[in-house]
């Protein structure tokens, strides 16, 4: 694009006759921002990060971790206990210094930092641990964290030493680090100012500046910040920008440094020009796009249908050509470093149309089936016209029902879907029990796929209540889930997709949490 | 005057009850709600329920539209569901940004339309005559959305000389030298249709005009022929471009919807697929109501403009 | 009396406020400078028109009528052959055939899910062929029905006239968001909005041209020989609005078209996996710099269908006012 042979100024002199574009001779926009410079090797204080992103803030939303404003905004404004490297759930220091473990699983001493504060001045306590979880797990909130089950199971926090919480539980909490790296600290103050938007107090190392709906959120250097030195940056500020090709547009003409939501196609495009952009591929913080399947719809009650549905998925072309190479198949839902990955399990119901096609013939007869997917994200609708195909080539026939965001989340915690549906999932990255007692789809008790049964029921139970979530025996436990979910198969899994990041290469120190927060605590700009 | 206006304002006001009412209906029956799509897809039955009792949506539908258009004439919009704050600041945010390059492809339309029409209708050379026309003809018939993919596809594709969506990230007012190049585009889009159609209007108005025997004895007694298309046929063409300007400017909003879409451009459009998409019904029922409001008005002032400027339509109104 | 004085300005007036490109000068009873004086001039046009109804066959058959019939003809053609210029099935996806740029064995390029671009095109004008050939005529009738309702039955006229201007206030677009937001992407809520939009149309074409034609003499004589409402109806008020009706059904046949491909473009139309122009389109703007032959090639199909019932009707509209 840049080498199109007429310089753009000798171009806009010709033009310059022509009315509105004389205009553009002043200054273009386009070339604005200049032309990215390779990042030096010291970090330098100072500048304004400008970000894209294309979701607006929706304030009691804050604890579903749901779109891209908010992951922002927990990231630059607030601060977990622990935090998990991001390619392990090995718990590390954050605003808890250490922590202590009783015998029997059912309590939890934490050491906190007594050197934090709040953005308002206050210092930071055992009573703001208490006040986080508690509201984290609070029902007045319009959207609950999904965690919500484990932070009920936290039945009491002594306070008694300000820089000390002992958490006490119900029952042994096998993934109560995944809810301290997930419960953000939050200031009992201004609670009620979170909930219109109006402000968010937290610890860390930006302070919130202001909202505009629709259009920005602003952020500034938290001076009183923690980690000496930190952040770089004065100030963040993001603008929402709803359409993903004017996201990329933003990016290629340098009006921001850093952009989320955009396309794989575009994250692919970009990406080549090596000397301009950086790709940031979030291991460690990924999704699964699956293909559910409602159990008792006609036809799908029988498991060799599920089986046929997930011999006939071609998932390497989908990770491929949707996707764009990034990611890779799975009949499981755990990523590659999941304590709970087993490679020969994996292998269960590769792509094989043969075996698919006998499937179907012992069924006989079938009715066509509603396919269900979101029209929020492109990659729906491409990855659900995929899996048509394929189920077509092996005689199982699905008519597609794109339906907008909300119509997908009602049918989805309804339960409503009429056939099968694909969408994206979460939360196999962490502990491997979080997966089934909090993550929708899979949830013992009440999923969309409408499907019990008690061994599936017993086998989560029992993976949750280990003390130790990383222990052989929760590991053996977590083997016994990934058979039921082998065999039931109420969830044809597709592939795990991590999520990707683009950022000029003015931009270096950028970084993520496993929840796909923003972090740039130690990032600056050239 | 009065009494015209005065006699067209009721059906004016009926009209809009009707459109509340046909809105207020509409909304709820979209699938999917409120609640439910607040509470996120972890939410139990009970945080559901005290989302609709906090919404008041476990009131009567007529009791709620009472309460509704009550609010509404009192000025009350009342607040969104999902962002939390007043609607009335975030309906002006989009809506202005929708007023700019409405107003800028108005203007823009007019502009050329001023020029192109006066030459058309008086140039005698026939391979201009003819360009003129083909030009016109298709850009009456260029949909906005192909008209707009065509031109990020020069300006900004093969010749990026400008940016291809959105608005100037430092806001509309910052720099009007930047704000003016984000416009060009999507005005330019938006302005094409209305501004074919206005030239080819004003071209045959101005030569009918031109054909009037008044143009023959003026031209008989030496007047000059410029002074006789601006002085005289401008102005009795005046009236009915002056409508022909109005009934456009309506059908403006509603190409703007597109082309906002092309041009990722923030304003009433996207904030209505957005508030559709959340099921934000009160932000969804101001918008509809408001852009109603407005294609009424702008049909009211083009009926009085229309009086105004042609006493036929005033005096025959009156009888 | 003031509704005839309202009419030559009204329904002309009203016309081209849907989508954009509705031409006033082309619209019935048309707003040429003469037509928005004194309302006898319309009706005396129409009555000529009858008795020269022939030639209005002859103004398809040169000029921009011509023109306009043979890009209609030509791209209707291209919709039904489809099969046969193509080796590939519509929804077909061929195997490693991957977002290849345009080349002689996919002369628009293949896209993100294989299928060939230049095949989807071509069998996506059949969805704009379904449209403008079936829901059309279904608003045009229900339009007319309306309109003739409105000037015959005095009550029922106040009633129609609102739910017109009701209608006509939403912009269409608009009104195609709310729809399909109820019924769900897909062929129905294209219809429903076409259906929808072209009822005021031609209830205000037909109501208008009753009413004036009603003062006419020749209308007056039939009344006063006891002539039936429906015979006068049938006789003299039907043939002379068919040259308007005309006029105004190869408009709305062009803002069908715009409507049906703007609504897939938006992404509340046609359903995946079936082609439509729209679609196409839309999906191909995120790849300008790359494939452009994508947006190119369905862009022209759009716009030749657009511009050739435009054409039709501006070749029939502009012969009236001769």
């Amino acid at each position: 694009m840049e080498n199109n042979g007429i310089s753009r100024r000798s171009l806009l002199a010709g033009l310059g006759a022509g009315g509105a574009l004389l205009l553009a001779a002043c200054s273009s926009a386009v070339d604005e921002a200049g032309s990215g410079a390779s990042a030096g090797p010291t970090p330098k204080a100072g500048g304004t990060l400008k970000v894209a992103i294309p979701d607006d803030l929706i304030p009691k939303n804050l604890f579903t971790n749901s779109n891209t404003a908010i992951t922002a905004l927990i990231g630059l404004v607030y601060e977990s206990l622990t935090r998990y490297p991001n390619d392990s759930i090995e718990p590390k220091p954050r605003l808890a210094k250490s922590w202590t473990a009783s015998a029997d699983g059912l309590s939890l001493t934490l050491q906190l930092r007594d050197d934090v504060v709040f953005h308002s001045g206050r210092a930071f306590t055992s009573k703001d641990v208490e006040f986080s979880i508690k509201a984290y797990a609070d029902a007045s909130w319009h959207a609950q964290g999904q965690l919500q089950s484990t932070a009920k199971a936290v039945t009491s926090v002594d306070t008694t030493d300000p820089h000390q919480a002992v958490l006490h539980f119900a029952h042994p909490l096998g993934n109560i680090f995944d809810l301290l790296d997930t419960v953000f600290i939050i200031d009992s103050e201004t609670v009620e100012d979170i909930k219109t938007g109006k402000g968010f107090v937290g610890t860390g190392p930006f302070t919130f500046k202001s909202w505009t709906p629709n259009s920005s959120l602003v952020f500034e250097k938290n001076p009183k910040y923690w980690q000496p030195g930190r952040p770089y940056l004065d100030g963040v500020r993001i603008g929402i920008v709803p359409d993903t090709n004017a996201i990329a547009a933003q990016l290629k003409s340098g009006q921001v440094d850093f952009a989320e939501g955009v396309s794989p196609r575009d994250i692919e495009e970009l990406s080549k020009d090596a000397k301009k952009f950086n790709k940031t591929t979030l291991a460690g913080a990924e999704q699964q796009i699956y293909v559910g399947t409602n159990v008792t719809a006609p036809a799908l009650g029988d498991v060799r249908l599920r089986q046929a549905i997930a011999y006939a998925i071609d998932r390497d072309r989908i990770i491929s050509e949707v996707f764009r190479g990034n990611g890779y198949a799975t009949n499981l839902p755990w990523p590659k470093y999941s304590v709970a990955y087993d490679a020969e399990k994996n292998k269960r119901y590769a792509y094989n149309q043969a075996k698919a096609k006998e499937l179907v013939a012992q069924i006989g007869t079938l009715p066509t089936i509603p396919y269900t997917y979101n029209t929020a994200l492109p990659v729906y609708a491409a990855t659900a016209q995929i899996v048509q195909a394929n189920l077509a080539a092996v005689g199982i026939k699905v008519e597609l029902e794109p339906v907008d965001a909300a119509t997908f989340v009602k049918q989805l915690i309804g339960a409503e879907f009429k056939g099968i549906w694909t969408t994206f999932h979460s939360w196999a990255q962490y502990t491997p029990s979080t997966l089934v007692v909090s993550a929708y789809p899979f949830n013992a008790l009440h999923n969309a796929s409408h499907f019990t049964s008690d061994d599936y029921t017993s086998a989560s139970q029992a993976a949750w209540k280990q003390p130790d979530g990383r222990s052989d025996a929760a590991i053996a436990e977590y083997a016994k889930v990934s058979d039921e979910l082998l065999e039931a198969l109420f969830l044809v899994e597709i592939g795990v997709i991590p999520f990707q990041w683009v950022s000029s290469t003015r931009l270096s120190g950028l970084s993520y949490t496993k929840r796909w927060e923003l972090d740039v605590t130690n990032a600056y700009l050239a | 005057m009065l009494r015209y206006l005065v006699r067209r304002v009721p059906s004016a006001v009926l009209v809009l009850f009707l459109a509340s009412v046909l809105i207020f209906a509409i909304i709820r029956l979209i699938p999917g709600d409120p609640a439910t799509s607040l509470a996120g897809s972890d939410a139990s039955p009970e945080a559901v329920a005290a989302i609709r009792h906090d919404l008041g949506l476990d009131q009567s539908v007529p009791s709620q539209y009472l309460s509704w258009i009550g609010n509404v004439l009192t000025l009350d919009f009342g607040q969104s569901y999902s962002v939390g704050g007043e609607i009335t600041s975030l309906v002006a945010d989009g809506f202005g940004n929708t007023v700019i390059l409405t107003l800028s492809a108005l203007l823009l339309a007019i502009l050329i339309a001023a020029v192109v029409g006066p030459i058309w209708a008086t140039t005698r050379n026939h391979w201009l005559e003819s360009a003129i026309t083909v030009v016109n003809t298709i850009s009456v018939a260029l949909p906005t959305f192909v008209s707009g993919v065509l031109l990020v596809l020069l300006l900004t594709v093969i010749f990026p000389v400008l940016p291809s969506a959105g608005i100037p990230p430092d806001g509309m007012f910052a720099r009007l030298d930047i704000t003016a190049q984000y416009l060009v585009l999507p005005a330019l889009c938006l302005a094409l249709p209305v501004s074919a159609v206005l030239s080819r209007f004003l071209a045959e108005t101005l030569r009918t005009e031109l054909r009037q025997p008044y143009v023959l004895t003026a031209t008989a007694l030496g007047v000059p022929r410029r002074r006789l298309l601006l002085r005289y046929a401008m102005r009795n063409a005046l009236p009915t471009t002056v409508t022909v300007i109005g009934l456009q400017a309506g059908s403006l909003l509603g190409g703007a919807v597109l082309v906002e879409a092309i041009f990722a451009w923030p304003g009433i459009g996207q904030l209505i697929e957005q508030a559709i998409g959340r099921r934000d019904y009160p932000v969804v029922q101001v918008l509809l109501l408001l852009s109603v409001f407005i294609f009424v008005v702008i049909q009211l002032l083009t009926d009085v403009v229309h009086a105004l400027l042609d006493p036929r339509v005033r005096i025959g109104g009156a009888q | 009396m003031t509704d005839t004085v309202q009419t030559p300005t009204r329904p002309a007036a009203d016309a081209p406020t849907a989508p954009e490109q509705q031409l006033p000068t082309a619209t019935p009873a048309a707003a040429t400078p003469a037509a928005a004086g004194p309302a006898s001039v319309t009706p005396a046009e129409d009555v000529a028109a009858v008795a020269t109804a022939p030639r209005r066959r002859r103004v398809l058959l040169h000029g921009r009528g011509l023109f306009g019939l043979l890009l209609v003809g030509g791209i209707l053609l291209l919709g039904l052959f489809a099969p046969l210029l193509t080796p590939y099935g519509p929804t077909e996806q061929i195997p490693g055939a991957n977002l290849l740029p345009a080349s002689g064995r996919h002369l628009f390029g293949t896209d993100e899910v294989n299928r060939d671009v230049l095949t989807r095109a071509l069998y996506g004008i059949r969805v704009d062929v379904l449209v403008v050939f079936v829901a059309v005529p279904l608003g045009a009738l229900l339009g007319t029905a309306a309109g003739t309702l409105a000037a015959l039955i005095r009550p029922a006229d106040v009633a129609v006239q609102r739910i017109f201007d009701v209608i006509l206030a939403f912009p269409p677009i608009i009104l195609a968001i709310g729809v399909t937001a109820i019924l769900g992407a897909g062929i129905t809520p294209i219809f429903v909005v076409v259906v929808a939009v072209e009822i005021p149309y031609f209830g205000r074409l037909l109501r208008s041209s009753i009413l004036t034609l009603r003062e006419l003499p020749f209308v007056e004589a039939a009344e006063a020989i006891g002539a039936s409402r429906w015979w006068i109806l049938r006789r003299h008020i039907l043939p002379n609005s068919a040259e308007p009706l005309f006029v105004q059904l190869a408009l709305s046949m062009s803002i069908a078209v715009f409507l049906e491909s703007a609504m897939s473009f938006l992404g509340i139309g046609v359903r995946p996996p079936e082609p439509s122009l729209g679609t196409i389109i839309a999906d191909a703007v995120s790849d300008l710099d790359t494939a452009p032959m994508q947006a190119v090639g369905p862009l022209l199909l759009v716009t030749g269908f657009v511009l050739g019932f435009q054409l039709i009707a501006q070749a029939v509209g502009a012969r009236r006012r001769i």
